[in-house]
């Protein structure tokens, strides 16, 4: 675990305040020293990202104003460093795909430890 | 006390959101084309204060499918949709499979497949995050003038809070807006609700 | 269920019990197949060994996956897992999904032939061990297929304007006549229930003279709209039969149903609140309905069947009007009186 002991900065992107939570938990449980910065929308993740330029970044999509797939798009076009989960429920095909395309790594919901951890293995991975 | 706190509309609302996703998928994978659903919000209301306003579904007619459930606490669950556009999407869904349309005995029971994969997904993602078991019967589909089904489902099910969900559907090219309702007695909400606290103070 | 002794074996214990339930699952003119978590058959009656061509001997206390060549069907496994994951019944509709498993009409000469058509409903049954099983119940949905392709057809053949009233938009004298007739032969042939409703506007030629033409043309309108309101299956249609009377064929419903929905419809309409001064009955307008329900198993012919709506309504309408009267299982040959009467009161 070479980034163990680094200090990163994940911004959590969820409409819902329950999921940012539950992934604020997991993250914090497993690196108690990141910084955790949250957005409740898509248009407020954009804003953020230019302000603070984050490490990471959890994408719920299903959000009101811009679906948070193209905000993550928006983000690595303009941020190709940052590494991007893409949270849903919803896991057709679809939406697999263009998180693909985009260099995301899709997780499906629930919000859960095993979740969570797969956007860990992610964003920790080499590039 | 029948008010939701900001915290427990939002879980209940992501509870709801993680059913339409799943049952987003299991359309998707019978149509075999992108589905969109999402439960936009949850409202709580007296079941005096329910009609078609309240319900923002504005047809003559209306389709219900239900089922009740039971487990920690009880509820009837029912989706409810303007008929005549659930019939389009309906007849695309079979289109997509058979190539057939308009025959009025498949409609009634892919009726009750779509209620079905909706309100299970709803119950399966309840059961999930709230960590509870529920149990549920068979899906019951009918149709009638609007005011009709309205009245008739709040009299028989003689419970007297109404928890709504207004949802969004799209198949292909088609838009459906629908509602999911669980009809409560005020113990089971309590119930419910207490799960909902024990899951939140759990985070 | 709840008789199912709790022990796995269940299926073949030498008890009493046991051997009662397994005559009855044999005789059930439907599919039953039960299997337990890991997917091993425990039970698969004649229904299924009949139409899958593989006895139960062969499949018992094997896999279902495993049984059949080409597998099982995506959606019917996906099925099969949330059921017993989550413990909800699930429909897997014939509309949506046709022919999930490799089932066949009899006899079944070879695979090459065409699947059955299916309706499948898996419900999770849990044992008193707290094992979870799983119900799968499948049925033939070929007959109704049939059936609607046969309806279908008749509404094609009649144009919509050609079976339709244009005032009321109720469906017209010919088509009624098409369809009854093929709902009579049905129920006769199939041994099923069939109600037919004849209805009549009361005093409704004083409502004309009182209130006009126009206005009693509305009154029609609105009076098949009530009528439409308390019909919630497809199959039941308002038909104009002339004038002010109108009938509504029933198919599959017997007696009792016959009888709540003729009750609903007196109810709508009388509910219209149309205010009616020339009415003796009431202040308001109100109708006389005449119910005849077809039991299987008795002689009736359609044109005995018709009679007997006309004089159930009939006495309806010199019983007092604005109520209900039945008639059960008219006997051809004898004359179609009205002898036992269920009068409901009128509100």
């Amino acid at each position: 675990m070479p980034h163990r002991n680094s200090i990163k900065t994940l911004l959590i992107v969820d409409d819902s305040r329950v999921s940012r939570m539950m992934i604020r938990t997991f993250v914090l449980a497993k690196y108690p020293q990141w910084i955790i910065i949250e957005a409740a929308s898509g248009n407020e993740a954009l804003e953020i990202v230019d302000r603070d330029t984050p490490n990471y970044c959890t994408m719920d999509i299903n959000m009101p104003g811009i679906i948070g797939t193209d905000a993550a798009e928006q983000i690595l076009a303009k941020y190709p460093g940052i590494r991007v989960a893409i949270f849903s429920s919803n896991i057709q095909q679809s939406h697999q795909t263009r998180a693909a395309a985009l260099g995301a790594r899709f997780v499906a919901k629930p919000v859960t430890e095993n979740s969570v951890a797969q956007a860990l293995e992610f964003f920790e991975s080499n590039p | 006390m029948n008010s939701l706190s900001e915290l427990q509309l939002d879980a209940l609302t992501e509870i709801f959101n993680i059913g339409a996703g799943r049952a987003a998928s299991s359309l998707s994978e019978i149509v075999g084309d992108e589905v969109k659903l999402s439960v936009p919000c949850v409202q709580l209301y007296q079941s005096s204060e329910i009609n078609a306003d309240t319900l923002s579904l504005n047809s003559p007619r209306l389709g219900a499918v239900r089922q009740h459930f039971s487990g920690p606490f009880n509820a009837d669950a029912m989706l409810l949709f303007t008929e005549e556009r659930a019939m389009e999407i309906v007849h695309d869904m079979m289109a997509s499979q058979v190539g057939i349309e308009d025959v009025a005995e498949y409609e009634q029971e892919a009726m009750c497949e779509l209620g079905n994969i909706i309100l299970n997904a709803c119950l399966s993602s309840m059961a999930d995050m709230l960590d509870l078991t529920l149990n549920s019967s068979l899906p019951v589909y009918f149709v009638g003038a609007t005011d009709v089904v309205l009245r008739q489902i709040i009299s028989e099910t003689n419970q007297p809070l109404i928890l709504v969900l207004h949802i969004d559907l799209s198949i292909e090219k088609r838009h459906l807006q629908g509602c999911l309702m669980f009809l409560l007695s005020s113990s089971s909400l309590q119930k419910l609700l207490a799960h909902i606290d024990r899951f939140i103070s759990g985070i | 269920m709840n008789s199912i002794p709790a022990k796995n074996e269940f299926a073949f214990s030498g008890e009493i019990g046991g051997k009662i339930a397994e005559n009855i699952w044999d005789s059930i003119k439907s599919g039953l197949i039960l299997v337990d978590s890991e997917g091993k058959i425990l039970l698969w009656n004649d229904w299924i060994a009949q139409h899958s061509g593989i006895p139960a001997e062969s499949a018992l206390n094997h896999f279902l996956g495993s049984l059949f060549p080409d597998g099982l069907a995506a959606s019917f496994k996906n099925a099969l897992r949330n059921v017993l994951h989550y413990k909800l019944p699930i429909i897997l509709s014939n509309a949506l999904h046709r022919s999930p498993l490799p089932l066949y009409p009899l006899p079944v000469a070879h695979r090459k032939q065409d699947r059955m058509q299916q309706s499948i409903i898996i419900t999770p049954i849990v044992t008193s061990e707290k094992k979870r099983l799983c119900l799968i119940q499948v049925t033939d949905a070929t007959l109704s297929i049939k059936r609607e392709r046969v309806l279908k057809s008749y509404s094609e053949r009649l144009s919509k304007a050609a079976i339709t009233d244009a005032l009321t938009g109720a469906y017209n004298r010919r088509f009624f006549d098409e369809r009854f007739t093929a709902e009579f032969s049905r129920a006769q042939r199939q041994n099923i229930p069939l109600s037919l409703i004849m209805l009549d506007v009361d005093f409704f030629k004083d409502y004309n003279d009182r209130y006009g033409h126009p206005a009693g043309d509305k009154v029609l309108i609105s009076v098949v709209k009530a009528l439409k309101s308390q019909l919630h299956r497809p199959t039941d249609v308002v038909t104009r039969y002339g004038g002010e009377e109108f009938a509504i064929i029933l198919p599959d419903s017997g007696s009792e149903g016959g009888r709540i929905v003729a009750e609903k419809l007196r109810v709508a309409v009388s509910g219209l609140n149309i205010p009616h001064g020339t009415s003796t009955v009431a202040d308001h307008l109100t109708i006389s309905i005449g119910i005849v329900s077809y039991q299987p198993d008795t002689s009736c012919n359609a044109t005995c069947f018709l009679e007997a709506a006309d004089a159930a309504l009939y006495s309806a309408k010199h019983g007092g009007r604005n109520c209900v009267r039945h008639l059960v299982t008219p006997e051809c040959g004898k004359p179609c009186q009205v002898d036992t009467p269920q009068a409901d009161s009128p509100d």
